[in-house]
């Protein structure tokens, strides 16, 4: 709305931003208009102060460019092949029902930022499921440079510069995302172990009988819930849902670790009637992996939002919630 | 909706579908269950699940299939999901060489996870790509002889030896069951079955040996 949108407007202008203002505002959906800028100030890839931006942008672009030549020619290489093999099996099989990510040109570019990222993080590496965590990245972003719908764009019709910058950016906020879950990646994946436990625990407490329901019939949370943690819900949410969940996440404190759990929580517990009908294990674990949120839009998300927010402020304070 | 009784049948065999990652897994499960193919399906994450019941001698047997995610890094996770296997299905691609040499390292997977009595099924897919072919069906024979492990090759993309492939392994698991080769696991008991998180393993609903 238009308040809203002057509100971003006014804040934008500021020469030196006051984070927490924007990540008030964010918190309940960034306009597209102000989101490519938005999110990369939130990422902290982004300096406040006005005048720096641009000079750290082109640090930043200039430094993502010389880890490119630097590494990307090891692609072939015995130890690192095995992990380019993994992303080029993994890019094809990318979000099949947009047009958008068939392209070559849009492959190459998430091969070569995962490779990258990979090779810099020897700890987690590429893990199947980080090539859907930069999608929303690369979709505002690409909002920067044009203005039609941009499932359908070509994105070869861009020139060279500004794709080289598209990258880059991609990179960073990619990066900045993944080092505060890098957890969930590494040997066993503990941080993801850790936080499925946590959402049962959590869901007892504010879902007895669903989780009595669940524990019926031998539904084990690992079962179901793995995938919402490594691929933080981009398995099971529209990638529209998915952008303005973003918004959120990056306006909270640790939004894609703590926070996540709660709108887990909240996206299950959504649930509940539903999946209080299903009599056995197949059918649960059948309607579980398939929830049925293919015409989800903000509102829906927003609800999720709110519940989470309740749960959130509920439950972080207390014993054994963090 | 309205109310529906779980579903009969005679037998529950959990089966798991395992292999490196782009081998054409999840288009075996699909093509199977659900007589789907998806030239672009996304990757699998952690595992999936699906069933399929056919009927053997007059029995119906419930498949309950998972699907699990190829990237060494989901292992450590994944290999919980073998416990109470009473079938595995270990597939490779006959156009990828290096797929068919991790066959060794998958069987030794199994070995150290599952049941002993499992069935294991060597399947060499994606025979459609006849001029790709890089694994040799001898070769593959006869380290499934080697090694015990039932031979196959499949195209999920064209359906060819899709449901014979599945249905050999359930035909198998079959007999040994019916030779109570599964001492581990928990046939002829319908309740009261260890809390493992896995559902549980071979259910014999109407042939229960208590009664």
């Amino acid at each position: 709305d238009k308040a809203k949108l002057d509100k971003f407007q006014s804040l934008m202008l500021t020469p030196s931003l006051d984070l927490d203002e924007l990540k008030k505002l964010s918190w309940s959906g960034v306009p597209s208009k102000f989101r490519p800028i938005v999110w990369k100030l939130l990422c902290g890839y982004l300096p406040a102060a006005q005048d720096r931006q641009g000079i750290i942008l082109d640090k930043k672009r200039q430094e993502y460019h010389n880890y490119l030549e630097q590494y990307y020619s090891t692609r072939h290489q015995e130890i690192h092949q095995e992990t380019h093999r993994q992303i080029q099996i993994d890019l094809p099989r990318m979000c099949p029902s947009i047009p958008l990510f068939q392209q070559e040109t849009v492959q190459q570019i998430f091969e070569r930022v995962l490779y990258i990222w990979a090779i810099r993080h020897p700890a987690s590496g590429y893990v199947q499921g980080m090539n859907d965590l930069m999608t929303p990245f690369f979709v505002v972003f690409l909002n920067e440079y044009i203005s039609s719908t941009i499932d359908t764009f070509k994105v070869d019709t861009l020139s060279r510069s500004d794709l080289q910058k598209l990258e880059a950016d991609c990179y960073w906020c990619l990066s900045k995302l993944l080092d505060g879950i890098q957890d969930n990646y590494t040997f066993a994946q503990p941080g993801i172990q850790t936080r499925i436990n946590q959402l049962k625990d959590l869901v007892s407490r504010i879902d007895a009988t669903l989780q009595r329901h669940l524990e019926q019939h031998r539904v084990e949370y690992i079962q179901f819930t793995f995938r919402w943690m490594n691929n933080l819900l981009m398995r099971e949410l529209p990638l529209r849902c998915i952008v303005r969940l973003w918004d959120t996440y990056l306006s909270e404190q640790d939004g894609f670790a703590s926070f996540h759990l709660y709108v887990c929580a909240a996206f299950l517990t959504k649930f509940s009637t539903q999946l209080q009908r299903e009599r056995d294990f197949h059918s649960l674990m059948m309607l579980l992996q398939n929830l049925p949120t293919q015409h989800w839009n903000d509102e829906e998300v927003t609800m999720i939002l709110a519940e989470a927010y309740k749960l959130k402020f509920s439950f972080s304070g207390a014993p054994r919630h963090f | 909706m309205s109310f529906q009784g779980p579903e009969e049948y005679d037998y529950l065999f959990k089966i798991v579908l395992i292999g490196d990652s782009g081998v054409g897994k999840s288009n075996l499960l699909s093509r199977f269950t659900r007589n789907e193919f998806n030239l672009e399906s996304k990757s699998t994450i952690g595992v999936e699940f699906a069933t399929r019941s056919i009927v053997v001698e007059g029995k119906k047997l419930k498949a309950q299939i998972w699907d699990t995610a190829g990237q060494e890094r989901f292992r450590a996770i994944t290999s919980a999901y073998y416990r109470g296997a009473v079938g595995a299905m270990l597939v490779y691609d006959i156009a990828k060489h290096a797929t068919f040499e991790n066959i060794d390292r998958w069987l030794k997977e199994l070995r150290d996870h599952a049941d002993d009595n499992i069935v294991v099924l060597l399947v060499g897919n994606k025979t459609d790509l006849r001029h790709l072919r890089a694994v040799m069906s001898e070769d593959a024979a006869e380290y499934a002889d080697r090694n015990n492990l039932i031979f196959i090759e499949t195209s999920a993309l064209d359906s060819t030896n899709v449901e014979h492939a599945f249905q050999q392994c359930l035909n198998e698991v079959y007999k040994r069951v019916a030779d109570r080769h599964f001492s581990n696991v928990n046939i002829g008991q319908t309740t009261a079955l260890p809390t493992t998180n896995l559902q549980s393993t071979i259910l014999e609903k109407k042939f229960c040996c208590n009664s």
